[in-house]
């Protein structure tokens, strides 16, 4: 081991830039692609400004994006040809992806960290590797649920959820925390990828359900948020991070107004470094304006931003950074990170217990064709006890 | 017989001598030296390629299955990956509990029921409408599967490590050790897939293929008939599916949808219905053409020849896969076995040109 | 009361897009005795088509509807000349895979394009709002989508019924033979029936973009959905489709209504055409109106 960092030192000190590939695989194309074709472009855009701007420690980071069109076994053979090569971490997307990973990411102690913010992720057994961005998928609808139960106590909600283990993941939780809150979960409903909604919605409707939160992608949301508005139901529509965004806005137009959402980004016309960061690089490397307003653009790069500033570190304390021993390495550097690229409300924060990254989210609201905040960022106590039990 | 080591052209003499399994000692010898070096050949491959040639035998086995459903009875299933699924489903239930060279056979039994079922609507229903209802039948598996919450609903199910004699199989020799396994599995079903033809049961579904109400008058039930091909090719789809859930860790619904079975289907037709030869080209063709498009997409992204919002590699998979079965089917409609047949043939009359 | 009206008027917009689809497939089913598996292609293609064509070339929204009924006619018609053509006289499993290996091949072209991923949604060019009814409401463009296939049926009513051409496209449906004897050109009459297909198809494609969002998942399951529509209305009728198209359509809202909330997470809207499906092969193979066929020994 010493000998490798000897010689990586050594490889530097030529002016020879040590090379470190990165791999993420995900959606481009297939189902929930409307999120992982602009999350590939963060990674990609996010690598590339590290590499020209220094942030790398002085290696050659190389990023590849790779479509696995959301199936499982490309997923998989995309993984092991990364742990074949020596990669020292590894960005996936999907949940049945990483779940189906897990005991292979234990086994050979690969840094994972996925864009499916499912608790299941980070739960025994089989947890120690995988690191999640922000709050869980969990933790964001019993937000919601919270700031529902505030606005009106006693409502009727329903879950409107995509159809596979990503809009699964956080219905216990919610179940257990709606009963804490003293609000009434209705129905849970996997929303098929239907034309139309309205027999799902007068159903709601006959039930008196007030608010509906989503657990899906913006795509069927929209339409459903659509139909609601025409059918004139006197529904409030509340989404957790992938379900909405300015992708909902685009692609339900004045339906969405005052939809409100819960996630962990700076918004593209805030002012804050991650704001900047997202419009400059978007400029640099000419990414059309739906790049520019998604919320899926920087958390591409949150995700790539977390793996290379491990691995630097790594790399500055003398270790090798590639093969079993980068793995370990940077699985190390994971366990002690804390820093704070801007792009997210708080710093990405982990600890041996702690596998999430940025701890805190805002709800917004739409007005007026923008989501603005409407609180300050905040952790929920609820969500911790609910599933931890604490 | 004249020769027992070459052919030189047809001399056979009674319907016994036809229906051998090898025709010359040369054959089989070949086949033996086939297997030897099946045997040694993962010793020469990287790991990624081990599990590449799983793929392909675990496919093949599906394939087989297949072609004893559609190529033999002439019995259109589009929904041969729900087969294989309810194998891997049953393995992972079972899994836990049993040992893998039980939940293997249980898989391929479960298959088996569940290809009988299917099986049902052939005694009222033919060709186009059969199809269909297959179709319809891989739909509703898909949902069920769905919508059960002991499948977790679609969701990963993972497979335990495996065991065997005492020694836990990692992820350095996962691939290997299910190498050997399935290729085991895989040379005893094949066998037996080539000894179908010679018994009672096997003639029954040509019989039945060709024409049904001719059959009837002879004296075979078409019905039973055509419930036994399904159940037989799900017997295969079980085992596949079975097998396939060990080799990838986890069972997850997307491996046994639509597409899926589409695949299946393309495999069949480019190797060669009803071939044994073909059960195992037109899958090795398909899995290596679907690497190599991926290669090709990654390298073309590379020098910069992808544009905005287009991922070139999930277009060149589904293009590469429709222009493969088209222009098989347009030029050479018996398959990659029709080639190897006429390798075969050309060495059957050698050193004789006819 | 006004929940069932509401259900069965949903049905009856999601069913005419059903319908419109159907149609196109019993069409070339009715002239060659081919399964399209590639439907669902074509109707991404038109809805596609019209998308580029309003977004990118700022055309007028009911001229990129022509010219993408057009463009995926002459898709349709290719097709047939290029891939279906060399096939003829072959046994029906190449037939079939022809369709299935086709489905891919437009599938890959079409993630050639921005298309392949995604969810797009048509600029909108109807009132905001609709009629309301009985307690029953229904949007100005599911309006257009009834009236729209109505059309369509009496438009091609009217040509298979009063134009040459389409006499000629029932004799070669009715007996080949016959009609190759009385100077019909099978062959144009297979190019053409596909080309009605591809125009039905687009047309399908139009109204899913105007009343909700297109996405290439979506839409290529419409041309699975088609199959329960033809199998009960029967797959050589063309009014069959129609009402094969809006029955299924009509069923697959009741199912949501009601046997959704027995069903953990619900989607019973999924599954329940096809055990439909599966019942009517078993009953009635032929389906409503189409015709048995005698086999003789």
């Amino acid at each position: 081991m010493r000998r490798l960092g000897v010689l990586i030192l050594l490889a530097l000190s030529f002016g020879f830039a040590q090379k470190v590939h990165l791999m993420w695989s995900g959606a481009i194309t297939g189902p929930t692609s409307d999120a992982g074709k602009y999350y590939a472009q963060g990674v990609e855009d996010y690598c590339k400004y590290a590499n020209e701007e220094g942030l790398t420690g002085g290696l050659t980071i190389v990023c590849e994006t790779r479509d696995d069109q959301y199936n499982n076994a490309n997923t998989q053979r995309n993984f092991e040809e990364a742990l074949e090569r020596g990669d020292p971490a590894f960005l996936g997307y999907s949940t049945g992806g990483t779940l189906q990973l897990k005991p292979l990411i234990q086994e050979v102690g690969m840094t994972y960290i996925p864009a499916s913010y499912h608790i299941g992720n980070i739960d025994p057994p089989n947890n120690d590797y995988v690191f999640l961005p922000i709050v869980s998928y969990s933790e964001q609808v019993i937000a919601l649920l919270e700031y529902i139960a505030k606005e009106k106590p006693g409502a009727k909600v329903a879950l409107a959820v995509h159809p596979s283990p990503f809009g699964r993941a956080p219905v216990p939780d919610a179940k257990k925390a709606a009963k804490e809150l003293g609000i009434e979960i209705v129905e849970v409903q996997e929303m098929a990828k239907g034309l139309d909604y309205t027999a799902t919605l007068k159903r709601f409707a006959n039930k008196g359900v007030e608010y509906i939160v989503y657990q899906n992608v913006a795509g069927p949301v929209a339409t459903m948020i659509k139909d609601a508005k025409r059918l004139g139901l006197n529904i409030k529509h509340a989404a957790a991070h992938y379900a909405g965004g300015p992708d909902l806005l685009r692609l339900a137009g004045d339906a969405a107004e005052g939809v409100i959402w819960v996630t962990s980004y700076y918004m593209p016309y805030e002012d804050a470094p991650g704001a900047e960061l997202v419009k400059k690089l978007g400029k640099r490397y000419n990414r059309p304006a739906d790049t520019l307003e998604s919320v899926h653009y920087p958390s591409g790069m949150l995700a790539a931003a977390i793996a290379i500033e491990a691995i630097k570190r790594a790399h500055a304390a003398g270790k090798p950074v590639t093969g079993d021993a980068g793995r370990a390495a940077v699985y190390a550097e994971m366990l002690k990170l804390g820093f704070d690229p801007g792009l997210a409300v708080g710093p990405v924060t982990y600890t041996k217990d702690d596998h999430v990254g940025v701890d805190h989210m805002r709800v917004l609201e739409a007005k007026g064709g923008k989501f603005v905040p409407i609180t300050e960022p905040f952790q929920s106590k609820l969500f911790r006890k609910v599933h931890y039990g604490k | 017989m004249r020769n027992p080591w070459a052919e030189t052209g047809n001399y056979k003499t009674s319907y016994r001598q036809d229906t051998a399994i090898f025709a010359t000692y040369l054959e089989m010898l070949s086949l033996w030296a086939l297997v030897a070096l099946l045997l040694v050949l993962p010793f020469f491959l990287k790991r990624p390629q081990v599990f590449v040639l799983d793929l392909i035998l675990v496919y093949s086995l599906a394939v087989l299955g297949l072609n004893i459903t559609t190529g033999y009875a002439g019995l259109i299933n589009i929904g041969q990956a729900a087969f294989v699924g309810v194998g891997a489903y049953t393995a992972a239930l079972l899994a836990p509990s049993l040992p893998f060279w039980l939940t293997v056979p249980i898989g391929g039994l479960a298959g088996a029921v569940a290809g009988g079922i299917v099986g049902i609507p052939s005694l009222r229903i033919k060709h186009l409408y059969l199809a269909i209802a297959t179709l319809a039948f891989q739909i509703i598996f898909e949902w069920t599967v769905g919508h059960s919450t002991i499948l977790k609903q679609g969701g990963a199910i993972a497979m335990p490590r495996v065991e065997f004699l005492g020694y836990k199989v990692g992820y350095k020799n996962h691939y290997y050790f299910w190498y050997y396994v399935i290729l085991l599995v895989v040379v005893l079903l094949a066998f037996a897939f080539r000894n179908l033809l010679r018994t009672r049961y096997g003639r029954a579904l040509v019989a039945v293929r060709d024409n049904d109400r001719a059959a009837d008058a002879m004296g075979m039930h078409p019905g039973l008939t055509k419930i036994f091909a399904f159940a037989l090719g799900g017997f295969y789809a079980g085992v596949a599916g079975a097998l396939y859930a060990y080799l990838s860790r986890a069972v997850v619904i997307e491996d046994y949808m639509l597409p899926v079975s589409i695949k299946f289907l393309a495999m069949a037709i480019v190797g060669g219905l009803g071939s044994i030869v073909g059960s195992f080209l037109g899958p090795a063709f398909l899995v290596l053409l679907d690497l190599n498009m991926e290669d090709l997409a990654n390298w073309l992204k590379s020098l910069g020849l992808s544009y905005a919002g287009v991922d070139i590699a999930s277009a060149m998979r589904p293009l590469t896969f429709g222009l493969v079965i088209v222009l098989f089917l347009i030029f050479e409609p018996r398959g990659l076995a029709n080639w190897w047949r006429l390798v075969r043939n050309f060495f059957r009359n050698w050193p004789f040109k006819y | 009361m006004s929940y069932l009206l509401q259900l069965l008027v949903s049905g009856l917009v999601v069913g005419s897009i059903y319908a419109l689809a159907a149609l196109g497939f019993v069409l070339i089913y009715k002239a060659s005795r081919v399964i399209n598996f590639a439907h669902g292609q074509f109707i991404a293609i038109g809805a596609f088509t019209v998308y580029a064509l309003v977004v990118y070339l700022k055309l007028n929204v009911w001229l990129a509807f022509g010219l993408a009924l057009l463009f995926t006619a002459l898709v349709a018609f290719l097709v047939e000349k290029l891939f279906l053509k060399p096939l003829v006289g072959q046994p029906i499993i190449s037939v079939i895979m022809v369709t299935i290996g086709l489905a891919s091949l437009l599938d890959g072209l079409i993630h050639l394009t921005p298309f392949g991923g995604g969810n797009f949604s048509l600029p909108r060019f109807l009132p905001e709002g609709g009629v309301s009814f009985l307690g029953v409401s229904v949007s100005y463009p599911q309006l257009l989508a009834v009236l729209l296939t109505a059309l369509f049926l009496a438009g091609f009513g009217w040509f298979f019924q009063r134009s040459t051409l389409g006499a000629a496209m029932r004799a070669v449906a009715d007996d080949q033979m016959a009609a190759m004897s009385l100077g019909v050109s099978v062959e144009h009459v297979f190019a053409l029936a596909w080309a009605a297909a591809g125009i039905t198809a687009a047309a399908a494609g139009f109204i899913v973009g105007t009343v909700s969002g297109i996405n290439l998942e979506s839409l290529v399951a419409i041309g699975l959905k088609v199959f329960p529509a033809v199998i009960l209305g029967g797959l050589d009728s063309i009014p069959g489709a129609v009402i094969g198209g809006i029955v299924i359509g009509i069923l697959e809202n009741l199912a949501t209504g009601y046997l959704d909330p027995l069903v953990p997470g619900g989607g019973t809207a999924e599954v329940f055409p096809f055990v439909v499906l599966l019942l009517v092969l078993w009953f009635k193979p032929h389906g409503l109106f189409g015709t048995e066929e005698i086999e003789r020994v």
